[in-house]
């Protein structure tokens, strides 16, 4: 038990993510470069609900900051990320992977986007974010993987479609396992699909209640919460699953919905044919 | 309000509690904070052993329509519904901001708590794991300890989060009840999980509760409002300890007297008579 508690106290140790980045970084501060690549899965055919979310919110935070970046779609992306979640970037010679350590990277960068901020909201900000991961991200995986329907006729197949049998039977099986232990881990493994929707309601309803009538959640300019909330909120609205549910969830609330819009309109028109619902080509089209 | 009759049957089960505190578990705390907070009648048991408890895991709380409940924010959810609600004049901003700090707490705060008590090898060998194999019954205690660090181990692994005390910061900024002067379910949580002091407004934060809701913990268990019967809880321990006492104690003596009887100290009290009768016998000729 004591080499496991070692082992476990060197990975903590070493994994110190966002600081050893910076670090390294502040010893060669380079401007952005023009070639920098944000990797994700195969659009049409393998990325997931909750990659997708994830990495809408990453390309939305970058678009707010004018940082130029280039989507670039592999079907081994997962394997590629140094944390093994994508999306990532990979910017000069630095290869960062999720939203939280992108925002430090850039910040690093001296490209911030929450620097207005007083230490309170700064806090409220946090909390806010960590709702969204807490809820909205888990919900996600929740339903790809959990429910038994979509991760039968939607989930697995996405999720293995680039490899041949037996490969993909494994890789998909091995993740929805993977999946489920963290369900359990953080006690969602006893929740039933009802529940979960209504988590996301609860969700839903506080990222409502606290954006009120303003245009961005810290009023005048957007901040890596509005980049994130868009992004799953986006995502969730444009994805077809089994159920619409979860899309429902969300349109009941008139504000959210046009807190969307908003930033749709301003940061991605120019990638994008048509409005809102299905013409985002961004947004998968599962099912 | 609902029939005080269908609370008064809803039984919590905790561990027990140390160290100035109602329970040394950080759920367990959440949850007896929040039932004080909102004036809950429960009947407490505390126990040291988790198999004693309806649902296997310590805190749970046994209703008697709805089964038994074990996470904490469930817990918190049904006392909500049947009317014991700590948030009343909290505005819908103020309850948002609630949900989002909660997740804030729980994703920062909580692996720091769980690594300090379950994972650092020196705290766990001489604190965590010798109080939990103190208090729980004979053949659990060689195992008990090793399989909740299993546990911990097993949940930190998957839900893990770098930053780990710069949350503590964050809330720094909230003195005293965050909202108000009544307490919220949000300080409930944060109490629970900040019982191990590390900043001073935090610790202050602590201390206020504790002399306002827990004026004298353990050994009378709660005052006023939580009719539970702590002598129901520590009854539940007395037989045991009593009946450990008493055996020891027969044992001991059972161990004397047959020691005493094989030695032969009672048969030297025989040869001391016939000592006694000789003497007078061999005086009697002299004289």
């Amino acid at each position: 038990m004591s080499l496991a508690a070692e082992a476990f106290v060197s990975q903590i140790a070493g994994c110190r993510g966002p600081e050893r980045t910076i670090s390294r970084i502040k010893q060669s501060a380079e401007p952005w470069p023009e070639n920098a690549t944000l990797y994700q899965p195969l659009r049409e055919d393998q990325i997931l609900l909750s990659d997708c979310a994830s990495s809408l919110a990453v390309q939305a935070y970058l678009r707010m900051c004018n940082l130029p970046v280039h989507v670039s779609c592999r079907s081994n992306a997962e394997y590629m990320s140094p944390s093994g979640k994508v999306p990532f970037v990979h910017v000069g010679n630095q290869v960062v992977s999720e939203l939280g350590p992108i925002v430090q990277f850039t910040k690093a960068k001296g490209h911030s986007l929450s620097d207005g901020l007083d230490d309170v909201q700064r806090a409220e900000m946090k909390a806010y974010m960590e709702l969204v991961n807490n809820m909205l991200l888990t919900a996600e995986l929740y339903i790809q993987w959990c429910d038994d329907t979509t991760a039968t006729e939607i989930s697995r197949p996405r999720y293995s479609s680039p490899y041949s049998w037996p490969l993909n039977q494994i890789l998909a099986y091995q993740k929805q396992w993977e999946v489920r232990r963290k369900m359990n881990a953080i006690g969602w493994a006893g929740k039933s699909l009802e529940q979960v929707y209504e988590d996301v309601s609860q969700c839903c309803q506080a990222l409502s209640q606290r954006l009120g009538t303003q245009p961005y959640f810290f009023n005048k300019q957007p901040t890596e919460l509005d980049a994130l909330v868009f992004g799953h909120l986006f995502t969730i609205l444009t994805t077809r699953l089994t159920s619409d549910e979860l899309g429902e969830k969300i349109k009941s609330y008139s504000n959210l919905l046009a807190f969307c819009r908003r930033i749709e309109q301003s940061y991605f028109e120019d990638s994008q044919a048509g409005s809102s619902s299905r013409g985002y080509s961004k947004g998968p089209s599962l099912f | 309000m609902a029939a005080p009759s269908q609370m008064a049957t809803s039984q919590l089960y905790c561990w027990e509690g140390d160290w100035d505190l109602p329970s040394v578990d950080n759920e367990c705390l959440i949850v007896l904070a929040y039932a004080k907070f909102a004036g809950a009648p429960l009947k407490l048991h505390k126990i040291g052993n988790p198999w004693r408890s309806p649902t296997g895991s310590l805190p749970a709380l046994k209703t008697r329509k709805n089964g038994s409940l074990s996470q904490p924010s469930d817990i918190i959810i049904h006392l909500r519904k049947q009317k014991y609600n700590a948030d009343f004049d909290l505005s819908a901003k103020e309850e948002a901001d609630t949900l989002a700090f909660i997740s804030l707490l729980e994703e920062k705060l909580m692996p720091a708590l769980v690594y300090t008590r379950w994972i650092d090898p020196k705290n766990y060998v001489e604190v965590t794991r010798r109080w939990h194999a103190k208090h729980a019954p004979f053949p659990l205690n060689f195992f008990l300890p090793g399989s909740i660090q299993r546990q911990q181990l097993e949940r930190l692994r998957l839900v893990r989060g770098d930053e780990e005390l710069t949350a503590g910061e964050e809330l720094e900024l909230y003195c005293d009840f965050f909202f108000g002067d009544s307490p919220s379910p949000l300080d409930s949580f944060v109490f629970g999980y900040l019982h191990l002091k590390s900043l001073d407004n935090l610790s202050h934060f602590c201390s206020n509760i504790l002399a306002l809701y827990f004026p004298s913990e353990g050994r009378e268990g709660f005052s006023r409002k939580v009719s539970s019967q702590p002598e129901g809880g520590d009854a539940d321990n007395e037989p045991g300890k009593r009946r450990k006492q008493l055996l020891s104690v027969l044992v001991a003596l059972g161990a004397m007297l047959s020691y005493a009887l094989l030695t032969g100290i009672v048969a030297i009290q025989h040869v001391k008579q016939e000592d006694v009768g000789c003497k007078d016998e061999d005086r009697t000729p002299v004289a």
